[in-house]
């Protein structure tokens, strides 16, 4: 997998100081797991919090911090590395590793909700916020024009979409913010599965959208 | 406790080596030379993210306790070890004061990806130095966006509460800290 779309890099710099929510964090790493070129540009990021933490002035730790600590080593044995994984696997029923949590880990499992025509959805659990979810769209189907009141981060996992920004396909990340108003068109053949973390409420514009916004709750 | 300044602090190559004694022989000595340089500075890493002083000083010890452990895994070719130790006390912050279980696993998991040769074949990363370069474009930085970067590491955070704090719009915050990024890459790239 070649992903052509990335995370912003504000989006990796936000990941590696931490500052992210769950939901966002999880669409990120699930990325990650297939993107050779982001783990090396987050590397680049936590260097950032690297230089920046040896730049600190210290804090005094409390007396008897050292010896506290030395006194623990003598009870810690080393990890004994483990072995590289042979390969990877490549089971095509297989969701991407860090989603495993927050959905399982295989798509045959999934408990689709029908929540409009061509459109089924899965709530995450695990998140608090409720904002990260699977959405399923029938091939060759336009999705409601819709803006974001604030920020959304979709990864494609099977099938794909096209709009004003490109071609998106499965490892591709969408990463839009408030003023993106956007209209995906699903390619035809398979059903479109992404992820998506959002830290507002979708709004839809047209009236189906106004319609089922209420039940929808995006 | 008082800390004696050694001549090497800023030089990554020196920190390297300290790591590989206590990997290749348990160096006590070693060990305690990162913890006399690195535990304060982590303290205030921790309790800029509003950990209370004793809990930080907990994760301190750690955090110490996983170099010790994993000190065997440490890979100067690829991290120097404030970067290693700011991961390391990050995850354990995420996971233990944040209380968010998924994190350390996913974490474990993806540093093993590149254990394994890149799907095109490549294993070749990029080195990044966090040395003298990295500092000096630290400092380099404007005010607005060093500051940004710093509410950022160092208060883990998000950006629309930058933005709110700052009575900025969020798309300036992030424009802001792209600069910033790609001021400090170059630095990086740049070994002295």
């Amino acid at each position: 997998m070649n992903p052509h779309h990335h995370p912003d890099i504000v989006t990796l710099m936000g990941y590696s100081s931490g500052g992210l929510s769950v939901a966002f964090a999880a669409v990120v790493s699930a990325h990650l797991s297939v993107c050779h070129l982001c783990r090396e540009r987050l590397r680049a990021t936590d260097t950032i919090g690297g230089g920046l933490l040896g730049q600190q002035e210290g804090l005094a730790l409390s007396e008897g911090a050292a010896e506290r600590l030395l006194a623990k080593l003598e009870h810690t044995e080393p990890d004994t590395p483990t072995p590289p994984p042979e390969s990877r696997r490549h089971d095509p029923d297989e969701l991407p590793e860090p989603l495993w949590p927050y959905f399982g880990s295989s798509y045959k499992a999934l408990r689709w909700k029908w929540i409009g025509p061509g459109i089924h959805h899965i709530r995450s659990h695990g998140t608090d916020d409720g904002h990260l979810m699977l959405l399923r769209v029938a091939p060759g189907r336009s999705l409601p024009m819709h803006t974001h009141g604030g920020n959304e981060l979709t990864m494609i996992l099977r099938g794909a979409y096209d709009d004003t920004l490109g071609h998106f396909a499965p490892g591709d990340v969408a990463d839009l913010d408030e003023d993106t108003e956007h209209q995906p068109v699903t390619a035809p053949g398979v059903p479109c599965i992404c992820v998506a973390a959002t830290d507002a409420p979708l709004r839809f514009s047209g009236w189906l959208a106004r319609t089922l916004q209420p039940f929808v709750r995006l | 406790m008082t800390q004696t300044a050694s001549p090497h602090t800023d030089d990554p190559v020196y920190w390297s080596a300290q790591v590989t004694a206590v990997a290749s022989r348990r160096d006590v000595d070693a060990f305690m030379r990162i913890f006399a340089h690195y535990g304060p500075r982590l303290q205030r890493y921790l309790v800029g993210l509003a950990v209370p002083a004793p809990q930080a000083e907990e994760l301190v010890q750690e955090t110490m306790l996983r170099i010790w452990r994993r000190a065997a895994m440490f890979d100067a070719s690829r991290a120097n070890l404030s970067t290693w130790m700011f991961r390391i006390a990050r995850n354990l912050y995420i996971d233990s004061v944040r209380g968010e279980p998924h994190w350390l696993p996913i974490q474990d998991g993806l540093d093993r990806l590149d254990e394994l040769p890149g799907e095109d074949g490549t294993t070749s990363t990029e080195a990044y130095a966090d040395g003298v370069g990295l500092d000096r474009a630290i400092d380099g930085l404007p005010p607005q966006q060093a500051r940004m970067i710093r509410m950022s590491y160092f208060e883990a955070k998000s950006h629309s509460e930058i933005a709110r704090e700052l009575h900025q719009p969020l798309g300036s915050v992030k424009s802001n800290l792209r600069r910033a990024f790609a001021r400090l890459q170059a630095a990086m790239r740049n070994r002295p």
